[in-house]
């Protein structure tokens, strides 16, 4: 059962329209993440959860409880949510201690000295914190910082765990290490988590499920692989990584596979299962309709000759080759496009030469042609 | 290859302000002219209480004059009088102050901006205007609001005497108390980073838990300046008291040195005894305030999201009401009272056969005092406007931009005007005038009053000047160096005409307080040279307030109108607070 439902929300600042229409359901225990870029709508989506805006339209329930409906005129306030949530600037308050930052929300709700104590010296080990309880908030260093308002959003035991776009304001580094800990502390908590980011990175590596927004809208929500490999919308597919396009037209289809003649890559025809082919409702694909293969470099094998066997192999045109010891980086145009592929192994390869590209079946997708 | 280290680094200090010596002569002679200025009148003060010979005597030393003030205990209850107002005042305003922009800068309250532009009116109303348009309200006998009271209850119990230490409190509080804070604090309420105070909804805590257990701590270092600013203020008040207490023979700090000046034998020394007591206290004072504001603030780091309004829910239209009440006090009322009074025939009866009348503005107009007064306000204001600009922006520039030795003593000098009491800086003038026989001939020129007036708004204005300095990109003064232009050269042609507004502001300023102070000029001023203002005072403690609302009038124009015209015209007047 889902645990967090959103119907039909909607919010506009203005005339501008942030949420247009959303419906959602999350999982209890879910690591879930709105991912986009900014103005995307993305952050105004979880501060609705977390009732910091008021959606125009439209309902969130938490459970069977409901939490707004703007049809029902029900406003349930941040404070009555019993959500946690981790700010971008960390919002950490200055005239406090990090112990009575953390203790605040257990002030709050009248919990007794002793447990006070218990839990935020928990909490704090939680997150790498301790000894550190009486130090002035703004004397900490930024990652300091961040772990503290992740203990001050979590020592309440929330139901849910809103987080801000928490380390964009981290160095590269850090914000490494912060992801992994991040990851394994949501294991040992077990809180729901929804994460706004803008980092594909972190989207990736920290989700179970990604939505990913553009204007207001959810373009898919689908778990990292899905949404990575088998992208539903054109904009999912620019958007998340790279991807070589190859613009073709549908030569045959059979049950299980679909034919695709590619122009000026010295390929007759390329093979793909069919269901990599992203349905566009009308009837796509037909034959003899113009179409595009997308494809990640990832999935695509480089070599300097075909070998008799292997279907699927283009030409392409090596450009430079870059060694950064642990792999090679060749930089090939195939078509019009030019992309870096990235290969463990050495190959004797000319720049400027012809190179074959073996592209893995699985990798491929099939599109309408855009116009 | 360290030589060139070491030379390269040594490089930028110096190339700012060569040669050298030249800039050393600019930064010595600053420090001089300033020192003069601001330090030597105080310093005069400080000698001649240990004087005992009255001004332009030869001088007597001993302790007569101290021995003499304090065995008065007069002096000591003005002193108290000061404190008293300075305590009961700030326990009120402060803690209204702070709510009141909270409600403007943080809620959904309703015509915030509208709001926030009537407390700026409020700061810009002379306190002598405000006090005048509530003496007509709340005069014993002949206030409007007393005589209506009178008429609604048929007794003459709930009268309230405005001529009280409660009725000094609540002018205080309706002229500049409350709306000093408002402007202060306002902008430092809007730039606080606002997902503080989200976490703190999102922890469990309601709007005023929030606002009481985050907001307002998280402000304190602002709200301490804002608290120190007016404390330090205490004993610089006059208006105020002078209409209000001198009536009743109560006396505060300011009014009563004024008295001791102004008696006949002139008590000039006690005056001064007096004025030093303050000036040490100022002296331990000082450098602790400016240290509290160097090490102001917490960081507040800013998120990209744009600061969120907290919903009041149902308490919107009271929230709204009470900013309105408050808003219509503070300038309505007064504004309104003072026009009344000045065309109707009695203020306040509304029941004559003749209820309203141009008489007295037709007197007004050809009475040659007002014209004179107007006058001399003109000449002293536009005066202090140009000279103080021109002064002080170089004073301000020197500071920011330049490296040279001394540049803390330079900006020392021009923090201590903000803290002395216009009355005290009179004083100080007026010896150093009398005193020394090369300023003598000056003395009873409006020469004095120019002089007096620059001296009141350097703190303000380098402080402003200093702001938008910084803010100039230092590249632009560097590339016309670059092009081959000289200090000098590069000061008048590039940075002047790029801090044109700033300078504009800063003049306007000037020319709005140099034409409603009254306390550092009337120990300098004749009946030749005095301005509108001290014109008005002279007519309200004589009784002729019909006559002193048209010449209050003349001072709101010149204050009040100048404000918002330059305002139309885009000068935003703002003071920041820190």
């Amino acid at each position: 059962m889902s645990f967090l439902r959103i119907r039909n929300l909607y919010k506009a600042f203005e005339r501008v329209v942030a949420v247009n229409r959303i419906d959602l359901e999350i999982k209890q225990g879910e690591f879930f993440t709105f991912l986009g870029s900014s103005g995307c709508g993305k952050t105004t989506t979880l501060r609705m959860i977390g009732g910091l805006e008021k959606p125009e339209g439209g309902e969130i329930y938490l459970g069977d409880r409901c939490l707004v409906s703007a049809e029902q005129k029900i406003f349930v306030k941040p404070e009555k949510r019993d959500m946690g949530m981790v700010f971008q600037s960390y919002a950490l308050w200055p005239h406090m201690t990090v112990f009575e930052n953390v203790a605040y929300p257990l002030k709050l709700r009248s919990a007794s000295r002793s447990e006070i104590r218990a839990k935020v010296e928990e909490v704090l080990g939680l997150v790498g914190l301790s000894g550190l309880e009486d130090r002035p908030a703004p004397a900490l260093s930024g990652g300091q910082q961040q772990r503290v308002a992740l203990a001050r959003a979590l020592v309440f035991s929330p139901k849910v765990l809103l987080l801000d776009e928490p380390l964009s304001n981290l160095d590269a580094q850090l914000r490494e290490e912060m992801r992994r800990e991040l990851k394994s502390l949501q294991r040992r908590v077990n809180v729901t988590v929804i994460f706004v980011t803008h980092d594909q990175i972190e989207a990736l590596s920290l989700s179970d499920r990604i939505a990913i927004m553009k204007f207001g809208v959810l373009e898919q929500v689908a778990t990292p692989e899905e949404v990575y490999y088998k992208p539903s919308t054109p904009f999912v597919r620019d958007f998340l990584g790279k991807t070589f396009l190859l613009p073709g037209k549908v030569a045959g289809i059979s049950d299980q596979q679909v034919q695709v003649e590619v122009h000026g890559v010295g390929a007759s025809a390329l093979t793909l299962d069919r269901q990599n082919v992203i349905s566009s409702g009308n009837g796509f694909p037909k034959i003899g309709q113009s179409a595009m293969i997308a494809i990640r470099p990832e999935k695509i094998f480089l070599s300097d000759r075909t070998d008799a066997g292997h279907s699927n192999v283009v030409e392409g045109k090596l450009q430079a080759t870059q060694f950064l010891g642990d792999r090679y980086e060749y930089t090939v145009t195939l078509g019009t496009e030019t992309r870096v592929i990235v290969s463990p192994e050495a190959r004797q390869l000319k720049r400027g030469g012809k190179v074959f590209l073996e592209l893995k079946p699985e990798g491929m997708t099939l599109w309408p042609r855009e116009s | 290859m360290a030589k060139t280290e070491t030379l390269k680094a040594t490089l930028p200090a110096r190339a700012w302000l060569p040669p050298l010596d030249s800039g050393m002569l600019t930064m010595a002679a600053l420090i001089g002219f300033m020192g003069f200025y601001v330090l030597y009148p105080l310093v005069l003060i400080l000698i001649n209480s240990f004087n005992t010979a009255t001004i332009a005597e030869p001088p007597v030393y001993g302790l007569k004059a101290w021995r003499e003030a304090f065995s008065e205990p007069g002096i000591w209850r003005s002193l108290w009088n000061s404190v008293r107002i300075g305590i009961v005042l700030q326990v009120i305003a402060l803690p209204l102050g702070i709510f009141l922009s909270w409600l403007i800068s943080r809620t959904n309250v309703l015509f915030a901006d509208a709001f926030e532009f009537g407390f700026w009116i409020s700061f810009f109303l002379p306190p002598l205007a405000t006090t005048f348009g509530w003496m007509l309200m709340l005069d014993p006998s002949t206030g409007l609001i007393n005589s209506w009271l009178r008429q609604l209850t048929g007794s003459s119990a709930l009268n309230f005497d405005i001529y009280s230490f409660a009725g000094i409190i609540w002018v205080h509080l309706v002229s500049h108390g409350i709306s000093t804070k408002v402007m202060l604090l306002t902008p430092a309420f809007r730039r606080m980073d606002a997902s503080m105070e989200e976490a703190s909804r999102m922890s469990g805590a309601g709007p005023l838990t929030t606002l009481i257990r985050i907001t307002v701590p998280a402000m304190t270092p602002v709200i301490i300046v804002v608290f120190l600013l007016s404390v330090i203020r205490i004993f610089s008040s006059f208006e105020i008291e002078l209409l209000l207490g001198v009536p009743w023979s109560f006396y505060v700090y300011s009014t009563k040195i004024v008295d001791l000046a102004r008696q006949e034998p002139p008590l000039v020394n006690q005056a001064a005894a007096l004025g030093s007591v303050i000036l040490l206290f100022l002296a331990a004072f000082i450098p602790l305030q400016r240290r509290l504001i160097a090490r102001r603030q917490f960081t507040t780091v800013t998120g990209q999201f744009k600061p969120k309004i907290i919903d009041l829910g149902p308490w919107r239209y009271p929230a709204t009401a009470l900013v309105a009440l408050v808003i219509f006090l503070l300038d309505v009322v007064p504004v309104l009272s003072v026009l009344g009074g000045s065309f109707m025939t009695r203020f306040g009866f509304f029941n004559l056969p003749k209820t309203w009348t141009l008489d007295y503005w037709k007197m007004a107009l050809n009475d040659p005092r007002i014209l004179q007064g107007l006058h001399n306000t003109l000449i002293v204001a536009v005066s202090a406007a140009l000279f103080g600009v021109l002064f002080f922006s170089l004073v301000g520039y020197v500071l920011v931009r330049t490296k040279l030795p001394g540049r803390g003593i330079l900006d020392s000098i021009c923090w201590l005007p903000s803290a002395i009491p216009g009355v005290l800086a009179g004083l100080g003038l007026l010896w150093m005038f009398l005193g020394t026989p090369f300023f003598r001939p000056f003395y009873g020129t409006i020469v004095l009053l120019v002089i007096a007036s620059v001296l009141g708004g350097i703190t303000l204005s380098t402080q402003i000047l200093k702001a938008n300095f910084v803010q100039l990109g230092k590249e632009l003064e560097e590339a016309s160096r670059m092009s081959g232009a000289g200090f000098w050269k590069t000061y008048f042609k590039v940075v002047l005409p790029l801090m044109a507004q700033t300078m504009v502001m800063v003049g306007v300023l000037k020319f709005m307080f140099a034409s409603h102070h009254t306390s550092s000029i009337i120990l300098l001023a004749t009946s030749e040279t005095r301005t509108l203002s001290l014109l008005a005072l002279d007519q309200v403690a004589a009784g002729y307030r019909e006559v002193a609302s048209i010449t209050v009038i003349f001072i709101m124009a010149l204050t009040v109108g100048v404000a918002i015209i330059s305002r139309s015209f885009g000068l935003k007047v703002g003071i920041r607070a820190e």
